[in-house]
């Protein structure tokens, strides 16, 4: 038989969808909300998606993997809970700590004892939540102004928003495209059976993709709460789905091995942008939380999978 | 020959010790731990209406672990029960109630199909199409209440939510109404066979001529009609529509399933094991709020079953 | 390359270099199966060293052993002279030797540069020297003269050229021994070509590649030397300019029957024909096939390894959906139905299909014999019915069949192979069909079972029953099949009646297409 030569692969995911989507949404917005073109909502835009796009940019590592994180909702929140809950010096640390730890819990459940990462993600997402309300029962509480600093003031002129997503990008990009690290997760989301037989360790990388991805998480807790200067123990509860939409928009493969930094990015400006525009055009919030559920049952339609069920 | 016999033997002592549903073996303890401390529970008056409340969860749990005997996974129960709550009570349907209830039913069914549409034909994950339907439902709900509160509960609904059969409450007498013959329908159909193949080898299944792909959908809509069954009861105990119903249904259901032996691809605890399990999580609810623990202590408890719960399970068949 | 050129290697075989792997008294058990009986080999560098036998002689059990992905049960492998213990893949790479199997280990997403590099990427700075692995991909790849940029996916490339990348592989880390099984299997007449010049310019190198082939023109074509195996043990090793095609299938068959098969059936030429395949494709650029299964007949469908003979019934059985042609189903009361590629309909149709992996794809491991049993008989039922399992006809089929276990309520995952292939088989005899398709019917089946269910399918074909069967033991198609069919790349080649036929003349039509010659005859 014959070998065919397939069409061009790429391993970054990005399609037509991909690229249209934001392109598409912006050019729509900028006709039908009146404010949308300005420089103060394309800033609060900005604003708007640091978070989601540190945490979906975590969601990517482990996604390439061929996994899915949906703990880091509860870990943002309890990041939130931690820094308005305890001694302002202590705090971050703290907080990192405790990303590591859950992260590790995650990885070991997926990797050693082969429990499916949705079910195990899930099951910590609960348990972080609850430990969260524990931690901090009620919205509130006081954000030390050093930590504040990090999302507020202006560097060289530069919203600081700026500064957080330059690094995430930066960080990331290095990690998954330039590293061996990220090459070996490559290997690993698209054949974790053929990676192991070319001498990629399996065990080890995946229990670090989750670390990293619950540390991205805490980073995103740490800018969402000295942005909005309070806590707010249910601040994260979206995350989880959004990263996951936004990264499946940007043509990340959730079977494992496709994706890369740009479509995350272009994903993250197709929901930050959806949900700017419900914002302008008055739209009740409720129906954005419904819109969010339309957008990934769509953008969970381009994925493509063998099994039926979970 | 001999470690792989070794592996066996050990195998099935995992297996016995996992077999047994830990829903019994908790249960007892619970109402040990409620005879030493909190005897007040332990009243018949309060036992049956715990019972009582745990019916809605009883149902919902029938439906969930029917989905994970086919290795699926349904998580839109919350949005489910918001829209049948909806349906009920807002008055937007013109119609008596038996009008309503059957608008309910219905919307149920075509959920079920939604949900069936992406998990077999688009072969979606069933986690995130259920998650995401339900965060879809739950979004239309609360923004159509804004513009219409939900009201009052159908008359129906409230006397079967409230009314008792000579001291024990109708609810939880439909509920086992409906769990006993769909336990004898599992154990002695057709469909309880395939079932039990499909969870067993889903490959085989296919490959024997079982009739995966419908059977799946099938399944979906009997798990989003028990969602159905479960926010009438819901309803019912209220006396009217609220937007906090069904909340915990999904991650509930879930925890009782696994608790009553039930986990993908395995009924080993049939039809009974997550009922017990279902009165017992209740229970513990109940016995924690009486120590004075909320919200947190169910939430971390609920994520720490489901994750020691899938880790032993999973253990148990990787050999 | 030149016939001249060729036949010039050829003769140098044996004598063009130092020993660089030697086998020694090796012997590999897996459970109670001998797979490898005290084997001594030797393979000189410079060479390019065939291994060939028949199906299950151990030819991959061996280079298995080379590869690092089985230990021996005893004896030693030498490499270089010096003893070595490969405890892994990463062990024999360690130590020299590359294996280019057929299932490509080879990475989609990835470059061939990367995939060349993967698990020993170069660094600067902590990150990956992506110049450094390109200029390196490109060095490795004009030394073995292809033509590829270092960029491409390998998702891109052709099955040919990912081969060449998995060659490049072994070349890069200077691997010493090269062991290729079945390369050309997807291959075309100039990428064969191609891997040719590949093949010799690694023998230039001194390299030691050995070729696991069944294809014996290749054979005769690339090697200088050949080693036969049968039945685990090692034949002969002769240089390839001393034998001749038809001394080669001689080395590789003829040993005793000594199994117990039933009496063959009688279906004279006015049988009555049971299913009709008519211009068959069961995949894309397979060729159509054309045969009829009669009532009261066991036919089998025999050939080498992979030839086409799985694809063919399992389109007929539904369970790929075949690109082109049909199944026609007579039943027995003279009615005649397209069959629809549908596993479902196919079994309400009342063919019983048996699949070669019962474990994945057959049995219900953790349920009770009853229930995998059941199932078959319910295969006419509506889903919403009462789920009948006669409980007399079933014990009365296993103690037919002799299935020892504890009783019917016993969980087949328990059960020995022998007593899971007759409950996977009972399905279908409990069901009622009258026309089983059967893969392997007694794969890591124990020589007692094995009779057993011979026995069962004999009578199950004079009850009027119809079977098809495929096998890779030749000796089950002789002793209990009926009529042969030999399949090679996908065509008919060959019919014989069971009785009749011999593994020589199997062997023949299976290797070459051609009629057997006896060896005093003509040379190939």
């Amino acid at each position: 038989m014959i070998g065919r030569v397939r069409s061009r692969t790429s391993r970054s995911g990005i399609g037509i969808i991909t690229i249209a989507l934001p392109l598409t949404m912006f050019v729509i917005l900028s006709f039908t909300a009146s404010s949308f073109f300005t420089a103060q909502n394309l800033g609060n835009v900005g604003n708007q998606i640091t978070a989601l796009l540190i945490v979906s940019l975590g969601q990517l590592i482990v996604a390439v993997s061929g996994g899915v994180d949906l703990s880091v909702g509860s870990m943002l929140s309890l990041t939130s809970a931690i820094i308005v809950t305890f001694d302002p010096a202590i705090v971050i640390p703290l907080a990192i700590a405790a990303g590591c730890v859950l992260g590790a819990v995650n990885g070991l459940g997926v990797a050693v004892f082969g429990v499916h990462p949705l079910v195990m993600t899930l099951a910590t997402a609960t348990f972080v939540q609850g430990l969260t309300l524990l931690v901090s029962p009620v919205p509130g509480g006081v954000v030390a102004p050093a930590i504040e600093a990090l999302a507020h003031g202006r560097l060289f002129g530069l919203q600081p928003s700026l500064y957080w997503c330059t690094a995430a990008i930066l960080l990331c990009w290095l990690l998954l495209s330039r590293s061996a690290f990220g090459l070996r997760l490559y290997a690993l989301g698209a054949n974790p059976r053929n990676a192991s037989l070319n001498g990629v360790k399996v065990v080890g990388p995946i229990i670090a993709c989750y670390v990293l991805c619950s540390l991205a998480a805490v980073a995103a807790g740490i800018f969402l709460t000295a942005r909005v200067s309070t806590g707010d123990p249910t601040i994260g509860a979206a995350f989880g789905l959004d990263s996951i939409t936004a990264i499946a928009l940007g043509g990340v493969q959730l079977s494992g091995g496709v994706g890369s930094v740009p479509g995350v990015i272009l994903g993250v400006v197709t929901l930050g942008l959806a949900t700017n525009g419900m914002n302008l055009l008055g739209v009740s919030p409720f129906l954005r939380m419904a819109a969010t559920g339309l957008l990934l049952l769509g953008a969970v339609s381009l994925q493509r999978r063998k099994t039926i069920g979970v | 020959m001999s470690d792989t016999a070794e592996r066996s033997r050990g195998l099935r002592l995992l297996n016995m010790a996992t077999a047994l549903p830990i829903a019994y073996a908790g249960t007892l303890i619970l109402l040990l731990c409620a005879y030493m401390f909190r005897p007040a529970l332990l009243s018949p008056l309060l036992l049956l209406l715990i019972i009582r409340q745990a019916a809605p969860l009883g149902l919902a749990v029938i439906g969930q672990s029917l989905c994970m005997r086919i290795l699926s996974i349904d998580l839109s129960f919350g949005g489910v029960a918001m829209g049948v709550s909806y349906i009920l009570t807002s008055g937007y349907i013109p119609g008596g109630e038996g009008a309503l209830i059957a608008c309910a039913l219905l919307f149920g069914a075509m959920v079920g199909l939604a949900n069936a549409f992406f998990i077999v034909r688009l072969r979606a994950s069933s986690v995130i199409v259920t998650l995401a339907m339900g965060l879809l439902l739950t979004g239309i709900v609360i923004a159509f209440s804004q513009f219409r509160a939900p009201g009052d509960a159908p008359a129906l609904l409230k006397y079967i939510g409230q009314s008792r059969v000579s001291g024990v409450p109708l609810a939880p007498l439909i509920w086992l109404a409906l769990l006993i013959p769909i336990a004898w329908f599992l154990k002695r159909s057709v469909l309880g066979h395939y079932i039990d193949a499909i969870g067993a080898n889903p490959r085989a299944a296919l490959a024997t001529g079982i009739p995966y792909g419908g059977i799946v959908v099938l399944v979906h809509v009997a798990s989003s009609l028990f969602a159905v069954f479960s926010a009438f009861l819901l309803v019912g105990f209220v006396g009217m529509g609220s937007l906090d119903i069904g909340r915990d249904l999904a991650l509930n259901s879930l925890a009782a399933v696994i608790l009553g032996g039930v986990t993908f691809g395995s009924g080993r605890g049939g039809v009974l094991g997550p009922a017990v399990a279902a009165f017992m999580l209740t229970f513990l609810f109940n016995l924690l709020t009486s120590f004075g623990l909320g919200e947190p202590s169910k939430l971390m408890l609920q994520g720490a079953i489901i994750a020691v719960a899938a880790i032993a399970y999973s253990a148990r068949t990787k050999t | 390359m030149t016939h001249s050129a060729g036949l010039e290697d050829r003769a140098s075989g044996m004598k063009a270099g130092r020993e660089l792997v030697r086998f020694e008294g090796v012997t590999k058990r897996f459970g109670a199966n001998v797979a490898l009986s005290d084997v001594s080999l030797t393979g000189l560098s410079g060479s390019v060293h065939a291994v060939t036998g028949e199906n299950g002689a151990g030819k991959s059990t061996l280079m298995n052993l080379l590869a690092g992905v089985h230990q021996p049960s005893a004896g030693s492998i030498f490499l270089d002279g010096q003893p070595v213990v490969l405890d892994g893949p990463r062990a024999a790479h360690r130590a020299g030797v590359s294996t280019v199997y057929q299932e490509l280990t080879l990475l989609p997403n990835l470059t061939a540069a990367e995939n060349l590099y993967l698990g020993r990427e170069p660094r600067r700075l902590g990150l990956v020297d992506r110049a450094a692995m390109r200029r390196e991909a490109r060095r490795v790849f004009s030394r073995l003269d292809m033509d590829l940029d270092p960029d491409t996916y390998c998702g891109d490339l052709t099955i040919a050229q990912q081969q060449m990348v998995e060659i490049a592989k072994g070349v890069a880390v200077e691997a010493r021994v090269f062991i290729f099984d079945e390369p050309t299997a997807a291959l075309n007449g100039p990428e064969i070509e191609k891997l040719e010049r590949l093949i010799l310019s690694l023998k230039r190198d001194g390299k030691l590649v050995f070729y696991i082939s069944h294809r014996l023109d290749e054979i005769f074509r690339f090697c200088d030397t050949i080693s036969v195996m049968k039945d685990g043990s090692h034949v002969a090793t002769r240089p390839a300019s001393e034998l001749t095609r038809d001394m080669l299938v001689s080395l590789m068959v003829g040993r005793s029957l000594d199994r117990f098969f039933p009496h063959r059936g009688e279906t004279g030429p006015d049988a009555v024909t049971a299913i009709d395949v008519r211009d068959l494709v069961p995949v894309e650029a397979a060729a159509p096939v054309s045969f009829a299964l009669r009532r009261g007949e066991i036919l089998g469908l025999t050939g080498l390894e992979g030839q086409g003979q799985r694809e063919i019934i399992r389109a007929v059985a539904g369970q790929i959906a075949p690109v082109a042609g049909e199944v026609l189903r007579h039943a027995r009361d003279g009615t005649s139905a397209r069959l629809t590629p549908s596993p479902v309909a196919v079994a309400r149709a009342g063919v019983g299909f048996v699949p070669e992996d019962r474990k994945s794809e057959g049995l219900f491991l953790p349920l009770a014999i009853e229930r995998n049993i059941g199932v078959g008989m319910m295969r006419r039922s509506s889903i919403w019915s009462r789920a009948r399992i006669d409980r007399n006809r079933l014990t009365g089929l296993l103690d037919s069949m002799n299935v020892r276990a504890t009783g019917p309520r016993q969980e087949v995952q328990a059960l020995s192979g022998g007593n899971q292939q007759k409950v996977l088989i009972g399905r279908w005899l409990a069901a009622g069909v009258d026309i089983l398709l059967v893969e392997e019917p007694t794969r890591g089946v124990d020589v007692g079972a094995k009779s057993e269910i011979y026995m069962l399918l004999r009578a199950f074909a004079d009850d009027g029953g119809a079977v098809l069967m495929t096998s890779s033991e030749l000796s089950e198609h002789i002793g209990l099949c009926d009529r042969i069919l030999v399949v090679r790349e996908g065509r008919l080649v060959a019919e014989m009646p069971g009785a009749a036929a011999t593994e020589e003349t199997i062997m023949s039509s299976a290797l070459t297409g051609a009629p057997f010659q006896s060896h005093a005859g003509a040379a190939a």
